[in-house]
C-alpha cells in the first residue's frame, strides 16, 4: 500500500470502533429480533410430544396431529421430547421464551410452571371435554386441580400412571400364592419364600432415583407421613416411621432386595424383571410392554396388580399427564382446538392400546382398550378408578415435591440398609433435612 | 539521541492510540465478545443467581447468603465436600502414577509401541457415556464381568456388590474414573519426555548417574511444567466430573460417592437454579487456589 493510499484511509478512532461494534450488536440483535416474528406469521403450530416407551404411541401421536393439522389448514410440527429430559428441556424453553405452542407435562413440572404464570387457564376446555365424556375421574380431578395455585386448571388430562406391582406367577404359584399380596408384609413374606439367588424376591429400588420413592408410599401405608396437615412441619420422626423402618430392615435382613438396588438407576429394576432376576417389582407397566414384545414367556408368567396396602391402607399415588398451552403461544385457539380434538374416542382408544397409561374420563373405560383384554390396562384401570392422589395422605405442595426430587427417604432407608444406623438416628437426618427443605418454602 | 518515528497511519500523538492499533481491536472484538458472552457472562451470572432464590420461569429476588447457608446444614453437602476431594486426590494420583509409568515405558525403543500408544488410547477415545455404562455392566453383582473373572479365576466366589457397597462403592468409581482418564496424562508425559534433550541423559550417564538418579534429575525436571498444567486441568475435570458418578451411583449408596456436579444437577431437577448454582460456586474457592498454585509454580519456573 502506497503512502497516498494509507493518506486515504480513514482513521479509526475509538468513537468509530465502539460505533461499529454497537451497529454489529444492533445487526445481531434485530435480526434475531426478526426471527421470532418469523414464526409466528408462518402459523406452524409446535407440539411437544412425552416420549414415552412405545414407539407405536409415539408414532400415534404424531400422525394424529399432522393428520388434524393438515385436515384443518394448520401447519404443525410435532416434536417428541424424551420424558426424562422433559424438565431441562422446558426450563430452557422458559429461560429462552421460546417454548412450544401445545406440550405434554406431569402434574409436578405443570404445577411449578403454572405457579409461575407459564400456562394458560384451561377451565372452559376442561369443562367441555369432561362434559362430553361422563365426567373425569375423582382422583384425576382432585390431582389436575391446580386452581389454588395457578389461578385455574393449567392443562387437559390425558392419562394417568403410576406404580402397579408386577410379579411372576410362575414362581409363586407352585409356592401356594396364588393372589397378589394384599399388604406389604404380605409381599416380603411371599418374596422370602421364593427368594432363590440369583432370583431375588422384592426388586424395589431403594436408590436415589424416582423408583425409589416408592418407599415414601410404603411408609405411608404403615401411617408415616413426610409432615403435618398444614404441609409445613416435618412429622417423619413417628412410631409409625419406625414400623416401616423395621418392615425394611426385616425384609433387607432375609436378602429378598437384588444386590445393586441401592444404587439402580431409573431401569434398575425393569432390568432386574426383565432378566428374571426379580419376582416382585413395583413399575408404571413399561417392563410390561418390554415384556410382551421381547419375552411373551415372561410376560404370560406376570401379572399386575395394586400396590399393597398397611396398617393405613393404601397409598398408590397416581400421576396425572397433562396437555397445557403456554401463555407466550401466539395460536391459543388452534392449540385448544387440538387438545380437544386429542381427547376424542377413537384417538384415545388406539392411543391407550399401545401406550402405558390409565383412563382419565369415565366414559373412556368402556373403551375397547380397557375390555379386560389386555392385563396391563386393567391394572391401569384400576389405578385410575382408586389411585390416591399425589403425595396422599400428605399434602402436595413446592415442598413436598423437593423433598422426593432430594430422595430423603430412599436415602433414610439406605442409612438404614447400608451405613447399619439405628432407626432413630435415621429417623433424625431425615427429619432434619426434610425440615431445611420444608423451611425454604415458608 | 536517537530519532523517534511514528508508525505509518498513526493517528496524531495527542490521539495516543494509532489507527492500526484501533484496527487491531476492532479485529479481536469479536473474539472478545465471544468469551465474553460465551464465558464470562455464564460465569458471573451463575454466582449472581446462587445469591436468589431464582427458580425456572421466575427470575427470584436477592436472598443474600441463604443459599449457601442451607447447603452448609444439609449433611450429603458436607458428605459430598470430603468426596470431591477424596476422588480429585486419589484418582489425580493414581493417573499421574500410572500415565508417567506407561510414557516412559512407551518412550523406550520396544517393538510394537506404535501400537501400544494407540491402543492406550482408547480409553479416552471412547465418549464417557459409553465408557462408564460399559464399567456399570462389568460392576453388576450377578453376570458382572468382574465377578464372573473372580468366580472363574476361584479369587473369590459368590456376589460382590460393587457399586451397592460403601467400602467398595467409591474405590469403584474412581478405579473408572482413573480408566477413563489416564491417556490424557499419557500422551502429555510422552510428548513432553520426546522434548527432554537426549544429551542431558548422556551426561548424566558419564557423571555415574544411576537410572534412578537420571529419572529425579533430568526427567522429572524436564517433564515439570507437563505435569503441573495436566494435574491442573485434570483436578479441574475430575472436580467437575458428572458422567462417572451419575452413571455408576447417582451418588449412593447412601451418600457414599456423592461430589458437587451430582448434588448441583439434583438442584436442578427440582429447578431451584439458584440453589444448583450455589452448590456450584462453592467449588470456585477451591479450584481458583488450584489454577494459583499452578500459575505460581510456572511462573517460578519460567524466572
Amino acid at each position: 500500500m502506497s503512502e497516498a493510499d494509507k493518506s486515504k484511509l480513514t482513521p479509526w478512532t475509538r468513537r468509530k470502533v465502539l460505533g461499529a461494534a454497537a451497529a454489529s450488536t444492533a445487526a445481531v440483535a434485530l435480526g434475531a429480533g426478526l426471527a421470532a416474528p418469523a414464526r409466528a406469521q408462518g402459523k406452524k403450530l409446535t407440539y411437544w410430544g412425552g416420549l414415552i416407551f412405545s414407539d407405536d404411541a409415539n408414532k400415534l401421536l404424531v400422525d394424529t396431529i399432522n393428520d388434524w393439522g393438515a385436515k384443518n389448514g394448520v401447519a404443525t410440527e410435532v416434536v417428541m421430547i424424551n420424558q426424562n429430559e422433559t424438565t431441562q428441556k422446558v426450563s430452557a424453553a422458559v429461560a429462552s421464551n421460546s417454548m412450544p405452542d401445545a406440550l405434554d407435562v406431569g402434574l409436578g413440572l405443570g404445577l411449578l410452571l403454572g405457579r409461575q404464570g407459564v400456562f394458560t387457564t384451561l377451565d372452559d376446555l376442561y369443562k367441555k371435554i369432561g362434559d362430553a365424556q361422563g365426567g373425569w375421574y375423582p382422583g384425576t380431578d382432585k390431582a389436575s386441580d391446580t386452581t389454588a395455585a395457578a389461578g385455574g386448571r393449567i392443562g387437559i388430562p390425558f392419562g394417568v400412571n403410576g406404580n402397579l406391582l408386577l410379579r411372576r406367577k410362575d414362581l409363586l404359584e407352585p409356592k401356594g400364592f396364588k393372589d397378589a399380596p394384599k399388604t406389604w408384609a404380605e409381599l416380603a413374606e411371599q418374596a422370602a419364600a421364593v427368594n432363590a439367588p440369583p432370583v431375588y424376591g422384592l426388586g424395589l429400588a431403594l436408590s436415589n432415583v424416582g423408583d425409589g420413592n416408592v418407599q415414601i408410599n410404603v411408609m405411608q401405608a404403615y401411617g408415616g407421613r413426610i409432615a403435618d396437615d398444614e404441609g409445613k412441619k416435618v412429622t417423619i420422626k413417628s412410631e409409625e416411621t419406625r414400623a416401616y423402618l423395621q418392615w425394611l430392615k426385616d425384609a433387607w435382613d432375609k436378602g429378598v432386595f437384588p444386590p445393586g438396588n441401592t444404587t439402580w438407576d431409573g431401569a434398575g429394576d425393569n432390568q432386574a424383571y426383565l432378566a428374571g432376576q426379580a419376582a416382585f417389582i413395583a413399575n408404571t407397566g413399561s417392563v410390561g410392554i418390554a415384556a410382551k414384545k421381547d419375552d411373551p414367556d415372561l410376560f404370560e408368567s406376570s401379572a399386575f396388580s395394586a400396590l399393597p396396602g398397611g396398617p393405613k391402607g393404601v397409598v398408590s399415588p397416581i400421576d396425572v399427564q397433562l396437555r397445557v398451552i403456554p401463555k407466550a403461544s401466539p395460536m391459543q385457539d388452534e392449540a385448544k382446538a387440538l387438545i380437544e380434538y386429542l381427547s376424542n374416542p377413537d384417538f384415545m382408544n388406539a392411543y391407550f392400546n399401545v401406550a402405558i397409561y390409565g383412563p382419565v374420563l369415565k366414559a373412556q373405560e368402556k373403551l375397547k382398550a380397557f375390555d379386560g383384554s389386555n392385563s396391563i390396562l386393567v391394572g391401569l384401570l384400576g389405578l385410575a378408578q382408586n389411585g390416591t392422589a399425589p403425595a396422599y395422605p400428605d399434602v402436595y405442595n413446592a415442598a413436598y415435591a423437593d423433598m422426593s426430587s432430594n430422595f430423603i427417604i430412599p436415602k433414610m432407608a439406605q442409612r438404614v440398609v447400608i451405613d447399619g444406623w439405628d432407626f432413630d438416628k435415621a429417623m433424625d437426618e431425615a427429619q432434619a433435612q426434610a425440615q431445611n427443605i420444608y423451611d425454604k418454602y415458608k | 539521541m536517537a530519532e523517534i518515528t511514528q508508525s505509518p497511519g498513526a493517528l496524531p500523538a495527542r490521539r495516543g492510540v494509532s489507527r492500526l492499533t484501533l484496527f487491531a481491536y476492532l479485529l479481536v472484538a469479536p473474539v472478545v465478545l465471544l468469551i465474553v458472552g460465551l464465558v464470562a457472562y455464564p460465569f458471573l451470572f451463575a454466582i449472581w443467581i446462587s445469591f436468589t432464590d431464582q427458580v425456572v420461569g421466575n427470575v427470584g429476588k436477592w436472598i443474600g447468603l441463604a443459599n449457601f447457608i442451607y447447603l452448609s446444614k444439609n449433611s450429603t453437602f458436607v458428605s459430598s465436600i470430603w468426596n470431591t476431594i477424596t476422588m480429585v486426590l486419589v484418582s489425580d494420583g493414581l493417573k499421574l502414577c500410572i500415565g508417567l509409568g506407561l510414557a516412559l515405558l512407551v518412550h523406550q525403543h520396544l517393538p510394537g509401541r506404535g501400537l501400544f500408544r494407540s491402543f492406550l488410547m482408547l480409553p479416552w477415545a471412547m465418549p464417557a457415556f459409553v465408557a462408564f455404562l460399559t464399567w456399570r455392566v462389568l460392576y453388576q453383582p450377578i453376570g458382572g464381568g468382574i465377578n464372573l473373572i473372580l468366580t472363574a479365576t476361584g479369587i473369590h466366589s459368590g456376589v460382590i456388590d460393587w457399586l451397592g457397597q460403601r467400602s467398595t462403592a467409591m474405590p469403584a468409581v474412581i478405579f473408572a474414573t482413573v480408566w477413563r482418564g489416564f491417556p490424557f496424562w499419557f500422551v502429555s508425559f510422552l510428548a513432553a519426555l520426546q522434548a527432554v534433550p537426549k544429551e542431558l541423559y548422556e551426561a548424566a550417564r558419564v557423571d555415574g548417574a544411576t537410572a534412578w538418579q537420571q529419572f529425579w534429575t533430568v526427567t522429572i525436571p524436564g517433564i515439570r511444567q507437563v505435569i503441573i498444567v495436566t494435574t491442573l486441568l485434570s483436578s479441574i475435570w475430575t472436580a467437575n466430573g458428572f458422567e462417572n458418578v451419575w452413571l455408576l451411583t447417582q451418588g449412593g449408596p447412601s451418600d457414599a460417592t456423592m461430589v458437587f456436579p451430582v448434588l448441583a444437577y439434583f438442584g436442578m431437577q427440582t429447578q431451584r437454579l439458584g440453589e444448583a448454582a450455589a452448590v456450584s460456586v462453592y467449588t470456585l474457592p477451591v479450584l481458583i487456589v488450584l489454577v494459583l498454585i499452578a500459575t505460581t509454580l510456572m511462573l517460578r519456573d519460567e524466572d
